[in-house]
């Protein structure tokens, strides 16, 4: 139990990656920044092709379909949907590259 | 005539394959990186798909490559008064053969 040689999964294992189950209030903020800092990109692209009357599907879609920072539930910003998690929600950190990727809406219900 | 001005802001390290294509097709190969496109639809959703890594902004000129360098470079921290020698005896820095320049700080 103590002393040198003792068991742990780090070393039984080898490499070991544990990601903590909450995310911190910093990261929380970083969130809500990153979710903003796109809405903002959205909108200004949005608005550049207003003064030129063009339309852009992918734009029409984005807009139609995925709530803007201000609109998200916390409970959609921090955590999103897993069939295999507890409650059926994990915390958006677990998410490969979650901080270069949208994950906006879950499945209704959940 | 306006222009997005697109900055590389993310990494695009372990993206996707596809990602890293859009982001090379708009001209953009390492972070921080900035390039001036034309308002079009075309231009705009390329810039859809890259919207996590991306800051942009419409202006109204597209800077040169030149241009862009020279906004970022920071302040030297000195300058040079050129006409100094003129200025106080010119006759003796002619003699004297020292050049016309003066650092200040």
């Amino acid at each position: 139990m103590f002393g040198p040689f003792r068991i742990t999964s780090s070393l039984s294992g080898g490499l070991l990656w544990k990601i903590p189950w909450r995310m911190s209030p910093m990261q929380k903020l970083r969130q809500r920044r990153r979710l903003r800092a796109v809405d903002q990109v959205v909108e200004t692209v949005a608005k550049a092709l207003a003064k030129k009357g063009e339309t852009l599907k992918s734009l029409d879609r984005w807009k139609e379909e995925m709530p803007t920072e201000a609109q998200m539930l916390p409970r959609d910003k921090y955590s999103m949907f897993d069939r295999k998690a507890k409650k059926y929600r994990k915390g958006i950190h677990k998410l490969p590259k979650w901080t270069r990727v949208s994950q906006r809406v879950n499945p209704p219900g959940y | 005539m306006s222009f997005f001005r697109i900055t590389l802001h993310r990494s695009f390290i372990g993206m996707p394959q596809r990602t890293r294509d859009v982001l090379s097709a708009l001209g953009l190969h390492r972070r921080g990186q900035i390039v001036f496109q034309t308002v079009s639809a075309q231009s705009a959703g390329m810039i859809m798909k890259v919207k996590e890594l991306v800051r942009v902004e419409e202006v109204d000129r597209a800077l040169t490559k030149r241009e862009v360098q020279d906004s970022r470079r920071p302040d030297k921290g000195f300058w040079l008064e050129s006409r100094v020698g003129a200025l106080n005896g010119g006759a003796k820095a002619k003699a004297t053969g020292e050049g016309e320049e003066e650092v200040r700080l």
